[in-house]
């Protein structure tokens, strides 16, 4: 079944596939698959196997992290266009986070069998994905660098230590 | 200017019994507000008053028994203290404050946190502004040498903080006696019969310095090298009173002051604990070392035959002693030595050096007003007469090292 020409536009959004060409996108939209998460609904949690990475199509998702007893925190707010679980996507390894819903939402999965069909079969389209991959990935790690600033920044001024006159 | 940046923020995820969850941002001023800061246990630390007949208001030290540091705190500040039991959150800590006092400073309970959390007030290694500006220079071969020439010197110290039994010991043995009502009119009457030999000896000066012939430089040296045990002996005696009025003598030693200033020093901080009568005879027995010593080089200088070279060492000798007790007891001269310590304890002001020197320093740079309150007036009076007199200082020592040579 040829793919609906609203998901092609959506996924010339998505910022792993913007160098992909029209046949590229035809064939890369064949190996996604849909998933609807309601509000609150928890997608996969911290530690669980997990080989797939998925894109926010509509709605957002929360990304968290285990912190003390029933408290996490957020680390991320991901929503259209953009994506998550690509970790787990690339190496396997159980899931770093936990995602749930913040609204209702929509989801495309590419797990890993789809990447590597990606790859046998179109060597452009992969180095295009990979390349902005791994730009995502740069922009992330600042981002986490910024929030563990920003996290030690709160601390400090949480409790009020005074670092400088040390 | 440089902004302040907005307080940091988190935001964190809270699950329900249910699937539901919410999502909280806690920013981290929410945070230190609704902390609950606990001070240390009873018998943990000591808290002692004093009253201040400048300002007028009371004030308390705060001595941490675990880490011997000591914390000047005012009244409001002893009202904040005596709440921080680990059940009230600083919030709750504000509005008790303004029940109190029927008004809020904002900065009051983070600047006694930042306090209480340093709580490296006495310091016997201040880091000089001469040190500051070598390490601002470390690039040039110049400044970096004398930097590192001084911190070898600063890393030369001699200490022990074992002292108390030996301080006991000494007290327990005579050391008592100089404590006593007949010690303090010996000494006075020494003083006096001193300064009657001074007086005669001034006369005859310039016969007198030519008792060092052709060596009054090495002279002058031997004098100033002699001089510098008595400066033990005055740290000694610092930590005897320490120990007559029942408080701890620290450490004794001897180091590089700032790196280059040759120094015995004895850490009788223990005292603020005690009476401010305590205090003031601790601080004015050492230096009244000087004030025998003194008396004794000019009673023999003025009995040794005029000219001679012992008339002429005992004289400069007692110059210098009495010239190291005006010293220690001049408050004006921006080193808090021993009249210093009396003064401001006397004032009930013990943070005068600091709160001169930055008032004096916010209004040569604009960024304070000139006000006439009485504080401000006792700022300026002594950042004035500290100036004049290491101006006097420094020329009385010319003249009399030109009048030697000579």
């Amino acid at each position: 079944m040829p793919a609906p020409a609203d998901l092609l536009t959506f996924l010339r959004d998505v910022r792993l596939f913007t160098r992909f060409r029209e046949p590229d996108l035809i064939a890369l939209a064949e190996s996604l698959r849909e998933r609807h998460l309601r509000k609150n609904q928890v997608l996969f949690r911290e530690g669980d196997p997990g080989d797939e990475l998925f894109i926010v199509r509509h709605g957002s998702v929360l990304v968290s992290k285990a912190i003390k007893g029933r408290v996490e925190q957020v680390l991320d707010r991901v929503r259209p266009a953009d994506f998550f679980g690509e970790m787990s996507l690339l190496d396997g390894s159980p899931r770093s986070a936990t995602v749930q819903a913040e609204a209702d939402a929509t989801l495309l999965a590419l797990n890993r069998s789809g990447l590597q069909r990606l790859t046998d079969t179109n060597p452009h389209a992969a180095a295009a994905f990979f390349s902005a991959m791994v730009n995502v990935f740069i922009e992330r790690l600042r981002r986490s660098t910024h929030q563990v600033a920003e996290a030690t920044r709160w601390g400090l001024e949480a409790t009020g230590l005074d670092v400088e006159s040390r | 200017m440089t902004e302040r940046p907005a307080p940091a923020r988190l935001e964190l995820l809270v699950r329900h019994d249910d699937e539901s969850f919410e999502v909280r941002e806690v920013g981290s001023s929410l945070a230190f507000v609704q902390s609950r800061p606990r001070r240390g246990l009873d018998g943990s630390f000591e808290v002692s008053e004093f009253a201040s007949r400048v300002a007028g208001e009371q004030g308390f030290v705060l001595k941490n028994a675990a880490t011997e540091r000591f914390l000047v705190l005012s009244e409001p500040e002893k009202f904040l203290w005596e709440h921080m039991d680990g059940n009230t959150s600083l919030q709750e800590l504000a509005t008790a404050y303004v029940l109190r006092y029927g008004e809020f400073d904002f900065d009051i309970i983070p600047n006694l946190i930042r306090k209480l959390q340093r709580a490296q007030l006495l310091t016997l290694e201040p880091k000089s502004r001469l040190r500051q500006a070598l390490a601002r220079n470390r690039r040039q071969r110049a400044a970096k040498t004398v930097e590192t020439m001084l911190m070898g010197l600063e890393r030369i110290k001699i200490a022990s903080r074992t002292v108390q039994p030996f301080f006991q010991r000494l007290h327990r043995w005579g050391g008592f006696v100089v404590f006593t009502r007949a010690a303090a009119v010996s000494c006075l009457a020494l003083g006096v019969l001193g300064g009657v030999a001074a007086v005669a000896l001034l006369r005859e000066l310039d016969d007198i310095f030519s008792g060092f012939g052709g060596h009054a430089l090495l002279g002058v040296l031997v004098v100033k090298l002699l001089f510098f045990g008595s400066v033990a002996l005055h740290q000694v005696v610092h930590g005897l009173a320490c120990v007559h009025y029942g408080r701890r003598a620290r450490e004794f030693g001897f180091a590089f002051l700032h790196g280059f200033v040759p120094t015995f020093y004895v850490d009788v901080t223990d005292i603020f604990m005690a009476s401010r009568r305590a205090r003031v005879v601790t601080a004015v027995s050492g230096t009244l070392v000087h004030l025998v010593l003194g008396a004794v080089w000019f009673l023999i200088a003025a009995q040794a035959p005029v000219g001679s070279f012992t008339q002429a060492f005992a004289a400069a000798s007692g110059i210098i002693q009495w010239q190291a007790l005006a010293i220690s007891l001049y408050p004006f001269c921006f080193i808090e030595v021993d009249g210093y310590h009396v003064f401001v304890d006397l004032l009930g002001v013990p943070t005068l050096k600091h709160d001169a020197l930055s008032y004096a320093a916010a209004l040569l740079g604009g960024r304070a007003r000139l006000r006439w309150g009485r504080l401000e007036g006792l700022w300026l009076a002594y950042v004035a007469l500290s100036t004049l007199s290491i101006a006097a200082f420094l020329a009385f020592n010319v003249w009399l090292v030109v009048r030697a040579i000579a």
